[in-house]
């Protein structure tokens, strides 16, 4: 018997075959939702991070690879942003350095709670079931606050500005000076919510602005002018310190995923910052929060009906 | 003198495969060095395996490709509080990631349902095991979801009459890797049957492995875990930064 053979291989320049995910993407559709989450970023200022991952869920990107490349994109556009809101000098470096102590804390805590649960197998079922709570609550606040809004100036009434509260977290032990926020307040509370919001960015794949943004303002009383500028910063080190710990210890960030993305996205903050002032930011925020409430409901709905078949498989490298 | 034949014969054969799919780019390669390469643009390959058998009219020729074989794991879902949860798993040892068996007619026919057993032709026939020491509720149950879901990954398949013979000395068949396909050895045999027996086989090994700028990085990213994800952040605050300088004109 005699044999031979010849190979005949499937290719398509427009695909780019993902190295870590080991799967073909069509190489436009990472450019354009990188493009459309950086507009968001530019138009509304909180971190696209939050529907990035979900998105790349849906498009059949497995949640590990998809949580640890977010990860990775969110430095680049943080970095942008960061250095344009320093040339304004929004940016309170103490605060941020405190924050990033409890967020580079926070987001090691993150990767060990993530490994945990890889290994017990409920790692997709615990990202899918946080993004839907944590989607659905900032997409109904934001849809609420921008109606309320929406109807306030119809009404032909002007916002008053949110004076700084005082309450009792700001008396904990260690209180330090933050001159540029013009805050005395406990060390312990930024560090605290450092630490949260990095767990919660290692094990969603997300930069925490949508959580961390709400804290500064309500539970720190910083001034809103600063804030924007000082979570990125922090961001970009927890994002940063993320990344390398996916990276060394689950091998999961797919670089050609997040540097395809984050092209798209640094372009498309560049291009949404530009348009912020011709759209009204309301109407904005209605579009946004109803784009959120979409995702969460699309991913409630995979976690609630029945699978078509009850059994998954996982092929081990 | 036969050699001669068969190559002349196999370069017709060669010349009249219709390709299919516009779109791609299909490449066609002599698989002679017997290595498929995952490429950047990687969206699966089709592989034709050819030749030549002495046979006589009603031999069968059955053709088996085995990939790496490993763990793979099941899991199993059920309702808690409204949702569906993962909450059973079976590891199995010695699992074929990849399989393809190729027949010119329904194997049943070709083969007895024992010797299909015994030669561990078929999904089902496999020597695949769970790993020691799990309890394991239902054995069919898992071990057919076992197949179900590795015939839809693409990584199973059974193929009956897809060989196609001509003359009774010259056989075709084409071969599937789908783009999730895993890097490793696969064995291919080639089984030439009479009257239900064994007449001569022919094995051979396909190399799979990735090349070029998607292998390196995959190389990079498990042995210097570490610095690949420096480097990746680093790459992503030179691009944050660089974006900024290009913009900052405008």
């Amino acid at each position: 018997m005699y044999y031979h053979s010849y190979i005949n291989y499937k290719e398509n320049s427009m695909y780019i075959y993902l190295p870590i995910a080991e799967q073909p993407i069509h190489s436009l559709v990472i450019l354009g939702v990188g493009t459309f989450l950086g507009l968001i970023m530019g138009l509304v200022g909180v971190g696209g991070g939050f529907l990035l991952t979900p998105i790349l869920m849906f498009l059949g990107i497995p949640p590990p690879v998809a949580v640890a490349s977010v990860a990775n994109q969110l430095v680049a556009p943080s970095v942008s942003g960061v250095l344009s809101h320093w040339k304004r000098s929004n940016v309170d470096f103490k605060m941020g350095s405190v924050l990033l102590v409890g967020g580079v804390i926070g987001s090691s805590i993150g990767v060990v709670i993530f490994n945990f649960l890889g290994k017990i197998g409920q790692l997709d079922f615990v990202i899918k079931s946080s993004y839907v709570i944590f989607l659905s609550l900032i997409g109904s606040l934001m849809l609420l606050e921008s109606l309320r809004l929406i109807l306030r100036k119809r009404k032909g009434k002007v916002s008053r500005g949110k004076l700084h509260q005082h309450n009792w977290l700001h008396g904990l032990p260690f209180k330090t000076r933050f001159r540029k926020s013009k805050l005395y307040i406990s060390i312990l509370l930024p560090i605290l919510i450092g630490i949260l919001v990095g767990i919660l960015a290692a094990i969603m794949g997300v930069g925490g602005g949508f959580i961390i943004v709400p804290a500064m303002i309500y539970l720190l009383g910083m001034p809103t002018s600063l804030v924007v500028g000082t979570s990125l910063f922090q961001i970009i080190f927890v994002a940063a310190n993320t990344t390398i710990l996916q990276a060394s210890q689950n091998q999961t960030v797919d670089i050609v995923l997040a540097t395809i993305l984050l092209l798209g996205s640094v372009l498309g903050v560049q291009i949404g910052a530009k348009f912020t002032n011709v759209l009204k930011g309301e109407y904005l925020r209605l579009i946004l929060s109803t784009i959120i409430i979409l995702v969460s409901l699309k991913l409630l709905s995979d976690l609630i009906t029945a699978p078509s078949d009850l059994f998954s498989i996982t092929i081990n490298r | 003198m036969k050699n001669l034949k068969f190559y002349f014969l196999a370069i017709i054969f060669s010349i009249s495969i219709p390709f299919e799919g516009k779109t791609l780019n299909e490449i066609v390669a002599d698989l002679s060095q017997g290595n498929v390469k995952i490429s950047t643009n990687f969206l699966g390959a089709k592989i034709l395996l050819f030749g030549a058998y002495d046979g006589k009219q009603g031999d069968d020729i059955i053709i088996v490709v085995t990939g790496p074989k490993g763990l793979v794991t099941i899991q199993k879902k059920e309702k808690i509080f409204g949702m569906w949860v993962n909450t059973k798993k079976v590891n199995y040892i010695n699992t074929p990631k990849y399989l393809s068996i190729s027949s010119n007619r329904p194997i049943d026919e070709i083969l007895e349902k024992r010797t299909q057993k015994l030669s561990q032709i078929g999904l089902n026939n496999l020597n695949i095991r769970v790993q020691p020491g799990t309890k394991i509720d239902d054995n069919v149950g898992w071990r057919e979801a076992l197949t179900r879901n590795m015939i839809k990954s693409n990584l199973w398949s059974i193929n009956e009459n897809s060989v196609s013979l001509n003359k009774n000395a010259l056989f075709r068949s084409y071969l599937n890797l789908p783009s999730n396909v895993v890097v490793g050895e696969f064995e291919v045999k080639i089984l030439h049957y009479r009257n239900g027996s064994l007449l001569s086989k022919e094995k051979n090994t396909i190399n799979v492995s990735k090349s070029g700028f998607s292998a390196e990085i995959y190389n990079i990213a498990e042995n210097y875990s570490t610095l690949y994800g420096i480097f990746a952040v680093l790459l992503a605050v030179l691009i944050g930064w660089g974006t900024n300088l290009v913009f900052r004109k405008f």
